[in-house]
């Protein structure tokens, strides 16, 4: 038994070098108004895999908190924070943290996600692809956030429909303002009169055939939905 | 008296090489008929009937000639009989030159049978005439149902078209800020505000307004937009 024993680093990193984690999400988005939201539920219906068991609903509550860099650097032996500081290369920006609980199942883990900087790539890349990362935690994760140092920057809810087509996920959802100071509002405000579309596959680095599979499906949602590479850093001038 | 016979003589000579002529085209078109019917196509089968009419022309076009109206055929001898030679003539067609068949043979219009055959075939047609005026007017209903429904789906696509948009650029570049951005959203797209609620779809559908209008509908809460018109909508 003279075997060395690994350590769950030596396992994170040995499953980082093979590329085996799915940690690149590859994106599309679009919008779809109010008036025509039943359509475009009626069409992935048809589209998608859970024809029998109708579309899954879910109604989440998503904190985003952000942290410098160097602010964290003592806690380096968390095995996540070490696995995102892989995954996050830049240094000089703020790294961002969510979190994401189910208000209608209250007893579910919550969600702690890291999503990098998106990559827009040129006209030849079908979708955006950007890091990602999920991790279920407890409901103490939000005190543990702000204990190493984070900041939270804006929350929302979530609320809507998710669909499934092989690896593909869609979700048609509803976004609504969070009340003061984290109070789940009695009366919901909505962004906008329409429903964000999101076209999403997580997969490993380099499965970039996947992002065709998910231009095609976005055509067959057209003109309904605009499935699009949405660089919003555009708006922010 | 001997050199009209003689003349007879060559033109019935004649005639009956070019009747052989008509019989073994007719035999090769029925042989056709029968044994290349999968392959045989319209064009082909058409040149039979132009090479019978080329032999037919043959046949009564004679320069030489004696005008055949004028003659006479006479059966002088009848025989209830077997004529074995008679049989050999026709080709197994006619045993014998009787009197119950003789003036079907030697009469100058089809034969009997067919001549029936012909009548029932011109009723047909006469009829056929009448049913095919019938389908073609069904035809025309039909053309002009499928006529209507097709401007009425052009009109509806067009309509559609210009009218009926499922999806604001404006929004979804709202909502994809409202989930993913980090810092700051400009003030120009500020989401949520009550007097962005106000815009109906049909605004919306518009395609990309100018971001820095979308605040100036008007408003109950106006001190409301200025107020927040700075912040983030969640800090």
């Amino acid at each position: 038994m003279s075997a060395p024993i690994s350590t769950a680093m030596d396992n994170l990193t040995a499953a980082i070098r093979s590329n085996i984690i799915p940690n690149q999400e590859y994106l599309l988005q679009g919008s779809v108004l109010d008036s025509a939201v039943e359509v475009l539920l009626h069409r992935l219906r048809g589209l998608c895999d859970n024809v029998d068991t109708g579309p899954e609903t879910f109604n989440d509550h998503e904190m985003c908190f952000s942290i410098r860099l160097l602010e964290i650097s003592y806690c380096l032996q968390i095995h996540m924070i070490v696995m995102l500081y892989v995954c996050f290369r830049g240094a000089e920006q703020p790294l961002l943290l969510r979190v994401r609980r189910a208000l209608d199942y209250q007893d579910m883990p919550w969600q702690l996600r890291y999503i990098g900087q998106p990559e827009l790539g040129d006209k030849s890349r079908p979708t955006i692809v950007r890091s990602s990362l999920d991790i279920a935690t407890s409901n103490t994760v939000v005190d543990f956030l702000t204990e190493l140092g984070c900041r939270l920057d804006f929350e929302y809810i979530a609320r809507g429909y998710m669909f499934r087509k092989g690896r593909m996920k869609v979700t048609v959802s509803k976004i609504f303002k969070m009340g003061q100071q984290g109070k789940i509002p009695e009366s919901m405000e909505a962004i906008s009169q329409s429903y964000l579309v999101e076209l999403s596959v997580l997969a490993p680095s380099g499965q970039d055939a996947i992002a065709e599979d998910m231009r095609i499906f976005a055509e067959q949602l057209k003109p309904l939905v605009q499935l699009e590479k949405i660089d919003y850093k555009r708006f922010v001038h | 008296m001997q050199r009209e016979e003689k003349q007879l003589d060559s033109a019935l000579e004649a005639i009956i090489m070019r009747v052989n002529d008509l019989k073994t085209a007719i035999a090769a078109m029925i042989f056709k008929l029968e044994h290349e019917y999968e392959t045989l196509n319209w064009p082909n089968f058409l040149d039979n009937f132009a090479l019978f009419q080329g032999i037919l022309s043959k046949i009564l076009g004679h320069d030489k000639a004696p005008n055949l109206r004028n003659l006479t055929v006479l059966p002088l001898r009848l025989s209830p009989e077997k004529d074995d030679e008679l049989l050999r003539l026709t080709e197994g067609r006619i045993p014998t030159f009787a009197h119950d068949l003789v003036p079907d043979y030697l009469r100058t219009k089809v034969e009997p049978q067919a001549e029936q055959k012909m009548i029932q075939l011109e009723a047909k047609a006469a009829n056929l005439n009448y049913e095919t005026s019938h389908y073609t007017k069904v035809i025309n209903h039909v053309w002009d149902i499928a006529n209507k429904a097709r401007e009425e789906w052009e009109s509806e696509a067009g309509s559609r078209a210009t009218q009926a948009q499922t999806s604001s650029t404006a929004d979804t570049h709202a909502l994809v800020a409202a989930v993913g951005m980090v810092n700051s959203v400009p003030s120009g797209m500020m989401v949520g505000r009550p007097g962005n609620q106000q815009q109906t779809p049909g605004q919306g559908s518009l395609g990309n307004p100018p971001m820095g209008q979308m605040n100036k509908a008007p408003s109950a809460i106006k001190t409301n937009i200025k107020a927040a018109s700075q912040i983030h909508p969640y800090r």
